[in-house]
C-alpha cells in the first residue's frame, strides 16, 4: 500500500491531491429495523479480515505523511443507509460487496429473523455502512 | 430501495438523502464526488483514478473534469466501463487495463489522484 502511494504520488503535480475513500475502519455496518418512526438495532456486521487490510491503509497514509512527500489535508467521514424490504434481499446486498465480505456475528442473522417476524407492516431494515475520505496533498 | 446519507467531520455533521431504486452497497450518485470535492474541486483537472472498477463512481465526476485515466486490473471490469463510456458519450475518459505499479509514466502529471475503494 505505501508503495502505491508512492507510485501515486510521481503522478501528481506538486501541489496536487490524492484522495482515498474507503470503508470506516471502526464504524461497523449496522443493522436496524426502522418502522413508524422507530430505529431498533439488531446487530453491527463482521469482516475482521478486511478490518486488517483498512488498518494497514491507515497506517500507509500516515507513513507518506511522515515521510514528507504529502501532507495531510484533511479527513472527513461520512454514513449512508440502505433500506431493504425484507430479509431475504439481505444476502443480494452482502454478494454485492467485493470479498471478503462482512457476515453477522453468530445469532446475528436469526435475531434479524426474529425481530422481522414481530415487526409492523411496513418495516424496513436499515443498512448503515460508513466510509472516510483522506486527503493528501503532495508537496 | 431507498438511501440515505450523513457526512460526520469532527463536531459538525449534517444530513443529505439521494434515493435510489437499484440495490446497491456503494453510496447513491452524486455522494462520493461531494465528499471528494470538499477537499478539490474536480472541475478541468486531470484526474487518475486507481481501481475504477466498472466506472461506477468515475461516470459520477468525469462530466465536469478535464481528462481522466481510471485504471483497474479486472479486465471484464474495464470492458464494462468502456461499454458504459460508448453509451454515455463520454470522450475525456480512458479506461485502462492495469494497476498503478505498471502504469508507465505520463506526458503531464494528474492534478487529483484518486485510490476509489482500492487502497
Amino acid at each position: 500500500m505505501v508503495h502505491a502511494l508512492r507510485r501515486a504520488g510521481r503522478y501528481l503535480r506538486r501541489g496536487g491531491m490524492l484522495i482515498s475513500i474507503r470503508p470506516h475502519r471502526t464504524w461497523r455496518p449496522a443493522i436496524a429495523i426502522v418502522a413508524g418512526g422507530r430505529r431498533l438495532p439488531v446487530t453491527t456486521l463482521l469482516n475482521p479480515t478486511f478490518e486488517v487490510n483498512l488498518e494497514a491503509a491507515d497506517l500507509a497514509l500516515e507513513r507518506v505523511v511522515d515521510e514528507g512527500s504529502f501532507a495531510l489535508a484533511g479527513v472527513r467521514s461520512a454514513r449512508f443507509r440502505s433500506y431493504l424490504d425484507r430479509p431475504s434481499q439481505m444476502r443480494t446486498y452482502l454478494e454485492l460487496i467485493n470479498p471478503p465480505r462482512p457476515r453477522f456475528p453468530r445469532g446475528g442473522r436469526a435475531r434479524l429473523d426474529a425481530m422481522w417476524d414481530s415487526a409492523p407492516r411496513g418495516a424496513r431494515i436499515e443498512v448503515m455502512e460508513s466510509l472516510v475520505v483522506n486527503a493528501l496533498r503532495r508537496r | 430501495m431507498n438511501v440515505t446519507f450523513n457526512i460526520c467531520h469532527c463536531q459538525a455533521s449534517y444530513d443529505s438523502a439521494v434515493t435510489s431504486t437499484e440495490l446497491s452497497a456503494y453510496p447513491g450518485e452524486g455522494f462520493e464526488p461531494q465528499l471528494v470535492e470538499h477537499f478539490v474541486s474536480l472541475r478541468r483537472k486531470r484526474v487518475l483514478e486507481i481501481g475504477c472498477g466498472d466506472g461506477r463512481l468515475t461516470f459520477q465526476y468525469a462530466p465536469r473534469a478535464l481528462s481522466v485515466l481510471a485504471i483497474d486490473p479486472d479486465r471484464p471490469s474495464i470492458d464494462e466501463a468502456i461499454f458504459q463510456q460508448h453509451a454515455r458519450g463520454l470522450s475525456n475518459i480512458e479506461f485502462r487495463i492495469g494497476s498503478i505499479e505498471r502504469l508507465p509514466r505520463p506526458g503531464a502529471p494528474f492534478d487529483v489522484a484518486l485510490f476509489s475503494w482500492s487502497l
